[in-house]
């Protein structure tokens, strides 16, 4: 090979890989605002999009994948958690989510979490090509009953264990149907001090009536 | 070195080593939070202030090492001295100024926010300042003599790329699909375009000082590997582009082209190695071919391999987002650039101290910890990561969960990471022992 045949390579390879490369760009910038539904991103989303990045949120977690591997991936997160619990959580992190592994808490204002829960709820409508992909196993193995997944969604692992997964804070709800039924977690859930007055268990009395009778029935069905 | 002026490069080699080191501490740091959640630093320096700082001065010594690189190489291919010495040592001083004032923001809060652009925009285009300074110093010298040299063309390319590249990444967009999409012609096209433009030339011009083959086998070479790097890596970026709310045609692309990017690596290891069978001078600097060679095989290894293993989009589905991803930045960063620079660093400085010999144990010590130690990081780090992977995304258990079956893998890596940081002590010492002789 000589000089002259090495400088053609890199022109023709540089070139043919710009010029698909700026073609895709543009069919990819004409196609972005309806995949990702740009029509929902109003004044909130944006501002929200500021506060994700002024409390420098992605260095921690990722988003689209992307950023800090320190905490969850927020892409979804509103695919599983309702807007008052991510509120609550973000008003005190170490509350909601007593976990060895913290959040600090950052002190936002009520406006800023107002703005930030807007923009994580655009992101969730995102469309990422599947992205994150449902896990095989669960998928293949389990389906959630109702009550399990206002269990997921309310984030009651944070301080209960079932089979070994969760935080330890409050009891291993494991084989809690053994020793409580039904009725009496539904008044807990509602009133954790109706039974103990020095509870520390917030009330879930915002719940809807069908999701407490779901939530109490998977509950009382541990066994 | 024949030039008065290439010793303007000292003084940023000097930086660059202080701030490496530095990077190391407050890795440290990030790698303890991993494996004690206790974290007494919660409210001083939290995680991702930590990592804001781990990763801006990971880029910031390795831009000063090329610039200190750049002003040793240019004045040799031009042949004739900087255009102007008062210009590079003003610029020095105001990057260090606004690299200071962005990590001490970072501590006091001040953020941008996107993941290795956190500097705020006032200091972002002080950095634009900074580029257009030195790429007018580096023309100017260019333009002096016009000795178009492959070498120096590519170089001042990479260069002009670098500095282009960065301005998509300086604007606030509502759409945070669109900014990830800018924001990846910043990130992707530097490291896997624009830095490996300056790597090849950099390697190129010391391979041929080195090993004394001819100019123009050297240049033939180096403009294949460009050409290789640039065909793959433009359209390459797209496997940045499968989850991030771009249209799915870059599965196919991004995954085609990407998976052909070990190639030019793989031809960089070739030709250093040719180069050094075929020299035609005996290398009397052993440590900076040490460096030269093991940043070939590490590059290919950190970048390529690490790379391949998650490019196409069948795996990556399962392991974009997690740990994978972070043994691979970390392999790959230290292979590919911050071992140029220790090369170029080692290459360079004897020279500029006019030593004929010096000892060189304890380089070679250096390069033999710090090689081993990363490649125990990188290892642990996957192995976090593909427990992560099969955890949290292929069995579905939650993300906090899942952590705590990591934690052994946390602690090697942290464990391996000391050593590392003992190859860096070695480094810095061997560094300024040399950086202090009297010329």
């Amino acid at each position: 090979m000589t000089l002259s045949q090495g400088k053609a390579i890199f022109i023709w390879g540089t070139a043919i890989s710009a010029v698909i490369f700026l073609v895709l760009t543009y069919d990819s910038l004409v196609q972005m605002p309806k995949r990702t539904q740009e029509t929902k991103l109003d004044a909130h989303v944006a501002a929200g999009k500021w506060v994700w990045q002024k409390y420098n949120c992605n260095d921690c977690h990722t988003i689209l994948g992307i950023g800090g591997y320190y905490a969850p991936d927020v892409t979804k997160v509103m695919s599983s958690r309702d807007k008052e619990w991510i509120t609550s959580f973000l008003k005190d992190p170490e509350r909601v989510w007593p976990n060895p592994r913290k959040m600090p808490n950052l002190h936002l204002k009520d406006q800023e979490i107002a703005d930030l829960v807007a923009f994580l709820d655009w992101v969730n409508g995102i469309d990422t090509n599947n992205w994150p992909p449902k896990p095989m196993v669960a998928t293949a193995v389990t389906s959630i009953s109702p009550g399990e997944a206002v269990y997921k969604a309310q984030g009651c692992s944070a301080c209960h264990t079932i089979a070994g997964v969760g935080g330890k804070v409050g009891p291993d709800l494991s084989r809690i149907g053994t020793v409580r039924d039904k009725e009496w977690i539904e008044v807990q859930l509602k009133n954790p001090k109706t039974h103990d007055p020095k509870s520390i268990m917030p009330s879930f009395s915002k719940l809807s009536q069908k999701d407490l009778d779901d939530l109490a029935h998977y509950l009382a069905g541990l066994r | 070195m024949k030039y008065e002026s290439q010793k303007i490069a000292l003084n940023y080699f000097i930086v660059a080593a202080l701030l490496f080191g530095l990077q190391i501490i407050f890795g440290l740091i990030l790698g303890a939070k991993y494996v004690w959640d206790f974290d007494p630093l919660l409210n001083i320096l939290p995680f991702n202030t930590a990592r804001a700082i781990h990763i801006n001065l990971l880029v910031v010594w390795l831009l000063f090492g090329f610039m200190g690189g750049t002003y040793y190489i240019v004045p040799e291919e031009a042949q004739t001295e900087i255009y102007s010495k008062n210009l590079a040592n003003f610029q020095l001083l105001l990057f260090a100024i606004i690299g200071v004032t962005a990590i001490a923001g970072y501590i006091l809060g001040w953020s941008w926010g996107m993941p290795f652009l956190e500097q705020p925009t006032v200091l972002k285009f002080g950095i634009v300042i900074v580029a257009l300074l030195f790429l007018y110093n580096i023309f100017m010298t260019m333009m002096k003599t016009k000795k178009w040299t492959v070498i120096q063309g590519v170089l001042l390319g990479g260069l002009v790329m670098l500095a282009g590249m960065f301005l998509f990444g300086v604007f606030f967009m509502n759409n945070l699909a669109t900014q990830y999409f800018w924001w990846w012609w910043v990130i992707h096209l530097w490291v896997e375009g624009a830095w490996e433009l300056i790597t090849g030339a950099i390697m190129a011009f010391m391979l041929m000082k080195l090993t004394g083959v001819d100019r123009e086998v050297v240049e033939k070479w180096l403009y294949v590997e460009i050409g290789l790097v640039l065909f793959t890596g433009i359209v390459g970026t797209g496997h940045h582009y499968y989850w991030i709310g771009t249209p799915n045609y870059w599965l196919w692309w991004g995954g085609i082209f990407s998976a052909l990017e070990p190639l030019p690596i793989l031809f960089m290891v070739i030709d250093t190695l040719r180069s050094v069978r075929e020299r035609k001078v005996e290398i009397a600097n052993r440590v900076a071919l040490y460096w030269a060679v093991g940043c070939a095989v590490m590059h290919f290894f950190g970048a390529g391999v690490w790379g391949f293993a998650h490019t196409l989009p069948q795996i990556n589905q399962w392991t974009h987002g997690t740990q994978i991803t972070a043994s691979h930045g970390h392999f790959a960063f230290f292979g590919a650039y911050a071992m140029l620079n220790l090369t170029l660093i080692y290459f360079a400085l004897p020279q500029i101290k006019r030593l004929v010999t010096f000892k060189q144990s304890l380089g070679i010590k250096a390069f033999w910890f710090m090689c081993s130690f990363m490649v125990l990081m990188a290892l642990s780090l996957a192995i976090a990561g593909i427990v992560q992977t099969y955890f949290q995304r292929v069995m579905g258990m939650d993300f906090l969960t899942t952590q705590e079956y990591m934690r052994l893998w946390y602690t090697v890596f942290w464990v391996s990471a000391w050593g590392f940081t003992a190859g860096v002590v070695m480094f810095l010492i061997d560094f300024f022992r040399l950086a202090k002789t009297k010329s």
